[in-house]
């Protein structure tokens, strides 16, 4: 197992990580026996940058986001956010889940302003930040539209935008994309790597699409699965970043392919 | 009433769409085949076939004598009948008795299902303690609780008011529980993502989530609510559609007896539509789901 990654990513933050996991382990209990779905688990990411964790299903990927957000604190070991340990869900973290899950009831805009209801701002900040926000993700023609009305890519826009309305310092994004067609998610690669660093959050996004993880991610996270323990952090070059078709991004894909076990004779799998 | 219920469009579905099935768009050019619904006008009128069909077949049956007169008066006669009842007043009287007793005990059983039913489905001790009771009671007629209530409360119309609104509760109390319970655990925890304190995840979860089941529970209540108004009539009143009923089969007046039923099935139709109605006002999500891309 590589050690835990350390290399200086371009920052403007201290040396202090934004988010720190160490040693994070954590078991269910199934049928009255323990199950281990992650197991010491170390990894720090740095304000602002981007890190991609893939991995089978069954690996603990979205496991890791629930304890990143606070949603389960039974675990082992220590996460810290700024030096603060998490004790539960809080608005500097926001997440965007597989499904959109915007409430059916509320119209878009109403979806958004949901995240701001104790953010502090009066209602004409919430208003501005819900338009804005809106704006970012290009729907603010459908503000008034019930999420029934909207497609899955624009539902799933929508709650982009809500994850986005707080302005939290971290974003974590639950396979984001998993189920839009391939068109559409290809299009929303491009808009969710504008509007993260548009909005200069800390993103941790977890999926098994490995070109998302190469083409969003600063760092790409490995894991292992049964239980979920990381495999290799490797960096992403730049360039691959930028270009999707270019030598570096060809061959950090076939890399991480290759480590998670597929074997590239046999075509291309996902 | 049940039957109205079954020809009910199926409930709205409130949980989060899972990943296979998102892309609205697919969906909306693959539409599936299925059987092709009626227009608006089309079921109205295919709704109406049946009572009509039956009608020439009572107006037939009168005309050619095939079943005595005074078991089965003429569809003429009891259009006479029903102008007197009209002229003299005597049917707005019996109706008016009848759709107070029905509106004051519905709304005692709304009050009490609404309460109760809401505090078990945020309550699991509440539910606990209120559910085993419930359950049994559910599956014992209130008429047959009819002679131990007229011993502590008489005949009178409280005995009336109970009845009925004992009758509209039960359905009411597990379709407001049910409701609550069932709320989307995936929205539940989106409430606590964005931080909602109790009041926003009442507000904009739980009550919401919850409108559906509560307004099927409601429907059942009210269809509870006249079935037990035409029992406690014919058990124990001197006024109202049941009295009016006791009174014509006594009399052998069936004409009576038909008309009677008739005005109950209507008024009941029109005070489910109203909540209907009332339902749909309650639910502007669902009414605005055309298309706007």
């Amino acid at each position: 197992m590589n050690a835990p990654f350390s290399a200086p990513v371009p920052s403007i933050a201290t040396a202090l990580p934004a988010l720190d996991i160490r040693h994070v382990s954590k078991a269910f209990v199934v049928d009255g026996k323990a199950v281990e779905v992650l197991a010491d688990i170390s990894l720090s990411v740095e304000a602002g940058s981007f890190v991609s964790i893939v991995g089978a299903s069954g690996c603990g990927k979205s496991t890791l986001l629930r304890l990143i957000l606070g949603l389960d604190l039974d675990y082992a070991g220590d996460i810290h956010l700024d030096g603060q340990p998490v004790e539960g869900p809080g608005p500097e973290r926001s997440i965007v889940f597989q499904e959109h899950r915007l409430l059916p009831w509320l119209t878009v805009e109403g979806n958004v302003g949901a995240a701001l209801l104790h953010s502090g701002l009066d209602a004409a900040a919430r208003r501005r930040s819900v338009a804005e926000h809106l704006e970012l993700v290009g729907l603010e023609a459908f503000a008034k539209a019930y999420p029934a009305q909207l497609s899955g890519g624009m539902a799933q826009r929508v709650a982009i935008a809500r994850a986005l309305a707080n302005r939290p310092r971290f974003l974590l994004l639950d396979e984001p994309l998993g189920a839009l067609d391939a068109l559409t998610r290809l299009r929303l690669q491009g808009e969710l790597k504008r509007i993260v660093a548009h909005e200069g959050a800390t993103a941790v996004l977890v999926t098994h699409d490995v070109d998302e993880a190469v083409f969003l991610g600063h760092r790409i996270v490995v894991l292992h699965p049964r239980p979920g323990r990381i495999a290799a952090v490797l960096e992403v070059p730049e360039e691959a970043r930028a270009d999707r078709s270019s030598p570096t991004f060809v061959a950090l894909r076939d890399r991480v392919l290759e480590l998670l076990g597929v074997s590239l004779g046999e075509g291309r799998a996902r | 009433m049940s039957l109205a219920e079954t020809l009910d469009k199926p409930a709205f579905d409130t949980s989060p769409r899972d990943g296979a099935a998102a892309d609205t768009a697919a969906r909306r050019h693959t539409r599936r085949p299925g059987p092709s619904r009626p227009t608006a006008l089309g079921s109205v009128l295919l709704g109406l076939s049946f009572p009509f069909a039956l009608l020439v077949v009572w107006w037939w049956a009168a005309r050619l004598g095939l079943v005595p007169e005074q078991i089965l008066p003429a569809p003429a006669t009891i259009y006479e009948t029903v102008s007197s009842l009209i002229t003299d007043g005597t049917l707005a009287t019996h109706l008016e008795v009848s759709t107070h007793r029905v509106l004051v005990g519905f709304g005692l059983g709304a009050v009490f299902g609404l309460v109760f039913g809401a505090a078990a489905g945020l309550s699991p001790t509440v539910r606990a303690f209120l559910y085993p009771p419930v359950q049994a009671v559910a599956r014992v007629n209130v008429l047959a609780w009819m002679p131990l209530l007229t011993l502590f409360m008489g005949i009178d119309e409280p005995l009336k008011y109970v009845v009925i609104g004992w009758s509209a509760a039960i359905p009411i109390i597990l379709g407001t529980a049910r409701g609550i319970e069932n709320v989307s655990p995936a929205f539940r925890e989106l409430g606590r993502v964005l931080h909602f304190n109790t009041r926003d995840t009442l507000r904009l979860v739980v009550l919401p989530g919850a409108v559906p089941s509560i307004f099927a529970g409601l429907r059942e209540g009210l269809a509870n609510a006249w079935q037990t108004l035409v029992l406690a009539e014919l058990f124990a009143s001197f006024e109202g559609l049941g009295y009016l009923m006791t009174w014509g089969r006594q009399l052998f007046q069936l004409d009576l007896v038909i008309i009677a039923m008739i005005v109950v099935a209507l008024a009941g139709l029109a005070m489910d539509l109203a909540l209907r109605w009332v339902e749909r006002r309650a639910q502007p999500w669902k009414r605005e789901t055309r298309d706007v891309h």
